[in-house]
């Protein structure tokens, strides 16, 4: 049996704006795995996001439970949540979020070194996980703005693993790339969840949807739909994207 | 107009801020200007309105001669002159403040009808009494008196007791810094009290108006170089010349430092404004600059922008000049009361237009001219260009300080990173927080010199730092010199010298003249050029007398004491700025080749371990039979001083003040452009699990090393440059060398009081980081 390693009860989120609310996830109760990759699909304004952060302890539930780990995430104040997340989570985010002022290499460290102390060792991670994505050393002491946008998002894929993180959140990693930069670090993605790293991404991109091996329908803050798809790989792709693409049917997608 | 507006609207905190530091700015400089272009005027005003003299002649009754009457009658430019009986109280005391003012007082009889000097009472008992004495403002201002306190006088071992009957008000006497004060009694008060005293304490005094007083110098000049000599061989023989110019110089001359040092701190505001605006439009432009492009794009001039920023600048500046020039003169009563603490004549706050717009205008242009060189480059951006971000607002060339090799711990890394990312920023904060700390040094070295260890504030006097006066009685068995080696022997005794006060005459210029054995036993030297005379040939005079003689270091007067006239050559130039900077220096051997016998009447005593009161008693116990005064220099010093003691302290907690709320809008201003500008680099890292203090203590410790540089460059101007400033600002006043003490102990607390509270405020205003939510930067 896999292990649960976020479960949400009656998970609520509302947002105000003059006076009228928003009630973006309806009472959700969602349970997701470890070594998953799990998709959140959408239309757009169904909560994807909301549902992603809120998950992460990025933001907090207007009401319900948040269970990590056999942790609950709502008795945490905003300082914890920062621990919890340096701990526990990675982040990959659509605009990349790499800090403009740090090399590629300080952007990774900056982040481990909140968590490890030994800074030889972290510093040796940092590079062969950059070399593993395909950032070479060249690329190191370059700054964000000199990078394309599929390098600057494999360092964000890196700074999200460098800590080791139980859980990585990507919010559409993909949105702002080319094809040919969205495949590379789809690549990485998927070759991360291979190596049993836990994943949960949101995505409006059946192709990237593909990746996964559950995907989560939301529509209206709630779940229409669960599908497990089995795991990635090329030779069983044909099959998994008619499944998909049935599924998304059915959700009116 | 709208564009300025709107920029306004948008930026109302960092506007606000601006406006505060013009305001004061504004504010300083036009109280300062006010004060100094205003001085001069209200002395002579004040002189005019109490038809005082410009010109006094006090003297003994066998000095005056009715020659001297004919000389001014036939003086040309004299209007008018008066002559009277006076009482002449040489060293008179009266208790004054928490101490004991010694000094000579001349008394008039109020009653007598004259035109020049009239009795002018700021205040005065409705009441009369046997005892009534008219007193000097100053001794409400200073002295803790109010109308029908006691008034006692000791003189020639005597008390004579009054009741404040009014506080009048004089330019002519009416402060200490003369060595001569004016009081008034009524005709039976004054007759009674001329009938108790000798024949030295009657005195005349020829008063002198003069149609243009800027002559009276000359005048007071003029009538002792053709003096007729006094049949006259009283070694007590004196005549004394004060005028009215070198009076109103010596009496304004803390005016002028409060109100130049309130100029300069002023230009130190426009500066550290002028600093921010540059830092704002620089900062303002690289955020607009889409929106620049997009103005430029639908057919805005380069010109037209930058008139908007222009306007916007030049809008806050008069506006906050205006409101600062209102504040000025609701805060022109305080300064009023200082300035009538140290004349001793009541300020009368004036409106004055033109200076009023002189302020705005320097501010504003200042402001103008700086706002535009910074704009300018806003002509040279392509709407193509500025669409697109414009120049590279990241175009980060070095990656400072890699983490990799980076020692310290992580935050502290990021903070010196992030410090040296950002170097226009530092340069700011760097001039900013050194200038403050300059101002604050100047301060706090002024008022620890006047207000704790007063030695080289009392040296600036020519006085010599004892704690203790004996006067010996002439004509006893025991002399001078063997009472000296007697105290001398006595317990907690550091020191004794003789030190004598007399008045000689140099050139024919009555010159008050200190008499000692060996100079260098005495601890303060007021020779600045030159040393002071070893040998019975030798002299020292003031550059004042300098002057007046027209003699220099090297070249010989006539110095003449009783009937004897030698000469002497001048081996040094004193500075002083007390007895109207006219002072001399003798050695006893000098002094006796004039008169023999002389042998010093006045022993300065240092003492260590035991109170002045205590050594009184005991030495009058001891030696009382030998000793005809005795006087605690210490609290003589505290009462005259504590009118600049006063004056001062307001100007250190102006200065203070405004230093704080200077670091602490700076520090506003940039760590919120700090936070508005690294909105998004905060957000990522709160979400990669940066909590909120961790990235609070990183803005607060990539500040700290600025401020600490700015803070130590600028104590260390402080250090080197105070006394050379304040040798600027006093050198009018006689002042040549000044070596007020650096206490370092004093100026490290307040550097580290600027560092705990830049930290302190940093800490505070980076708080609104806590506000900076991960997901808020996403769903932005």
């Amino acid at each position: 049996m896999t292990k649960i390693i976020i479960k949400t009860e009656k998970l609520c989120k509302t947002f105000s704006s003059g006076g009228i609310q928003q009630h973006v996830l309806k009472n959700l109760d969602i349970s997701l795995f470890e070594g998953d990759f799990t998709i959140i699909m959408g239309s757009s304004g169904s909560g994807k996001s909301t549902l992603l952060y809120a998950m992460s302890g990025m933001d907090k539930p207007t009401l319900g439970e948040i269970d990590f780990a056999g942790k609950s995430l709502s008795q945490l104040n905003n300082d914890q949540l920062a621990v919890f997340r340096r701990n526990n989570c990675g982040f990959v985010f659509q605009q990349i979020y790499l800090l403009d002022n740090m090399s590629v290499l300080d952007n990774v460290l900056a982040s481990g070194l909140l968590v490890n102390k030994k800074k030889s060792e972290l510093v040796q991670k940092a590079k062969e996980l950059l070399m593993q994505v395909g950032i070479n050393d060249n690329a190191w002491s370059k700054f964000p703005t000199q990078l394309s946008g599929g390098e600057a998002q494999r360092v964000g894929i890196v700074r999200a693993l460098i800590n080791n993180p139980r859980i990585v959140f990507a919010d559409e990693p993909t949105g702002a790339l080319n094809s040919a930069s969205s495949e590379s670090v789809l690549d990485v993605l998927t070759n991360v969840n291979q190596n049993g790293q836990s994943l949960v991404m949101v995505t409006h991109d059946m192709k990237t949807a593909l990746r996964g091996n559950r995907i989560l329908y939301l529509r209206d803050g709630v779940i229409c739909g669960d599908l497990q798809l089995g795991g990635y790989s090329e030779q069983n792709n044909l099959e998994r994207h008619e499944k998909l693409q049935h599924f998304l049917a059915e959700m009116g997608w | 107009m709208n564009l300025a507006m709107a920029n306004i609207r948008k930026s109302k905190s960092a506007t606000v801020s601006l406006f505060v530091f013009i305001l004061v700015a504004a504010l300083l400089l036009n109280m300062g200007l006010m004060v100094n272009t205003q001085l001069n005027a209200f002395f002579d005003q004040k002189t005019e309105q109490l038809k005082d003299p410009h010109v006094t002649f006090q003297m003994d009754q066998a000095s005056y001669h009715p020659a001297h009457n004919e000389y001014l009658a036939n003086y040309s430019g004299i209007k008018e002159t008066e002559t009277e009986e006076i009482i002449n109280m040489h060293s008179a005391k009266v208790p004054f403040g928490n101490g004991e003012l010694k000094i000579n007082f001349v008394i008039y009889n109020a009653d007598t009808k004259r035109t020049i000097g009239p009795l002018n009472l700021i205040e005065k008992l409705t009441t009369t009494s046997i005892n009534d004495i008219y007193v000097p403002y100053i001794f409400k201002t200073n002295g803790g008196y109010k109308l029908g306190d006691d008034f006692t006088i000791t003189y020639q071992d005597r008390d004579y007791d009054y009741r404040i009957a009014g506080f009048l008000e004089t330019t002519m006497m009416g402060t200490t810094n003369g060595g001569v004060m004016k009081f008034m009694l009524p005709d039976t008060d004054y007759q009674s009290l001329a009938d108790e005293l000798d024949n030295q304490s009657k005195g005349m005094m020829i008063s002198v108006v003069m149609e243009d007083k800027k002559q009276s110098p000359k005048l007071n000049n003029d009538f002792f170089q053709n003096l007729k000599k006094p049949q006259t061989v009283e070694s007590t023989s004196y005549i004394w010349g004060l005028d009215i110019e070198l009076l109103k110089n010596v009496d304004s001359l803390v005016i002028k430092i409060i109100a130049t040092i309130l100029i300069a701190f002023s230009a130190i505001i426009v500066i550290v404004s002028l600093i921010v605006i540059k830092f704002r439009v620089s900062n303002n432009i690289e955020d607009d600059m889409a929106n620049m492009g997009v103005l430029k794009s639908i057919g805005y001039t380069s010109r037209q922008i930058l008139s908007s920023i222009m306007l916007q600048y030049f809008l806050i500046t008069l506006s906050a000049s205006v409101v600062g020039i209102a504040l000025s003169y609701a805060l022109m009563p305080l300064i009023g009361n200082i300035i009538s603490t140290l004349s001793g004549l009541v300020w009368i706050n004036s409106f004055d237009l033109i200076i009023n717009l002189i302020s705005i205008f320097f501010v504003t242009i200042c402001v103008v001219i700086v706002t535009l060189l910074s704009a300018f480059r806003v002509r040279k951006i392509l709407p193509v260009a500025a669409l697109r971000g414009g120049i590279q607002t990241h175009s980060f060339r070095k990656n400072y300080l890699p983490l990799e090799k980076a020692k310290g711990g992580l935050h502290f890394s990021l903070a010196i990173k992030s410090m040296l990312a950002n170097v226009k920023q530092n340069i700011m904060i760097l001039l900013i927080i050194m200038s403050l700390t300059f101002a604050t040094v100047f301060s706090v070295v002024l008022y620890y010199n006047i207000a704790f260890d007063k030695t080289a504030f009392v040296n600036l006097f020519g006085e010599e730092p004892a704690n203790v006066m004996i006067y010996a009685k002439p004509d006893t068995e025991t002399n001078t010199s063997e009472l000296l080696n007697h105290i001398q022997q006595m317990d907690q005794v550091r020191n004794v010298n003789i030190v004598d006060f007399i008045s000689i005459k140099i050139d024919d210029h009555s010159v008050f003249t200190s008499v000692t054995e060996n100079f260098n036993r005495l601890k303060n030297n007021v020779v600045y050029e030159g040393r002071q005379p070893k040998y019975e040939n030798e002299i020292s005079i003031s550059w004042v007398v300098s002057n007046q003689i027209n003699k220099e270091i090297g070249d010989t007067v006539k110095v003449k004491y009783g009937a004897e006239t030698d000469s002497y050559v001048i081996t040094g130039l004193s500075q002083t700025v007390g007895n109207l900077g006219q002072t001399a220096s003798l050695t006893m051997d000098g002094i006796q080749r004039l008169q023999p016998n002389y042998k010093g009447t006045t022993l300065f005593v240092y003492l260590d371990g035991i109170s002045n009161k205590d050594f009184i008693q005991n030495v009058q116990k001891q030696y009382g039979n030998y000793i005809a005064d005795t006087l605690d220099f210490d609290k003589q010093i505290e009462s005259q001083t504590s009118m600049y003691t006063d004056a001062v302290f307001a100007v250190m907690v102006i200065i203070l003040t405004i230093t704080v709320l200077v670091v602490v809008l700076i520090l506003y201003l940039v760590i919120q452009t700090i936070i508005t500008k690294r909105k998004k680099e905060f957000g990522v890292m709160k979400a990669i699990g940066y909590s909120t203090i961790q990235l609070m203590n990183q803005i607060s410790i990539s500040l700290l090393p600025i401020i600490i540089t700015g803070v130590g460059i600028g104590s260390l101007l402080g250090i080197f440059f105070t006394n050379p400033m304040l040798s600027i600002l006093l050198s009018s006043a006689g002042v040549k060398r000044l070596e007020f003490t650096i206490h370092l102990p004093i100026i490290t607390m307040v550097c580290v009081g600027i560092l705990i509270l830049s930290y302190i405020v940093s800490m505070l205003v980076s708080l609104k980081i806590k506000k900076i939510s991960a997901y808020g930067l996403i769903t932005e």
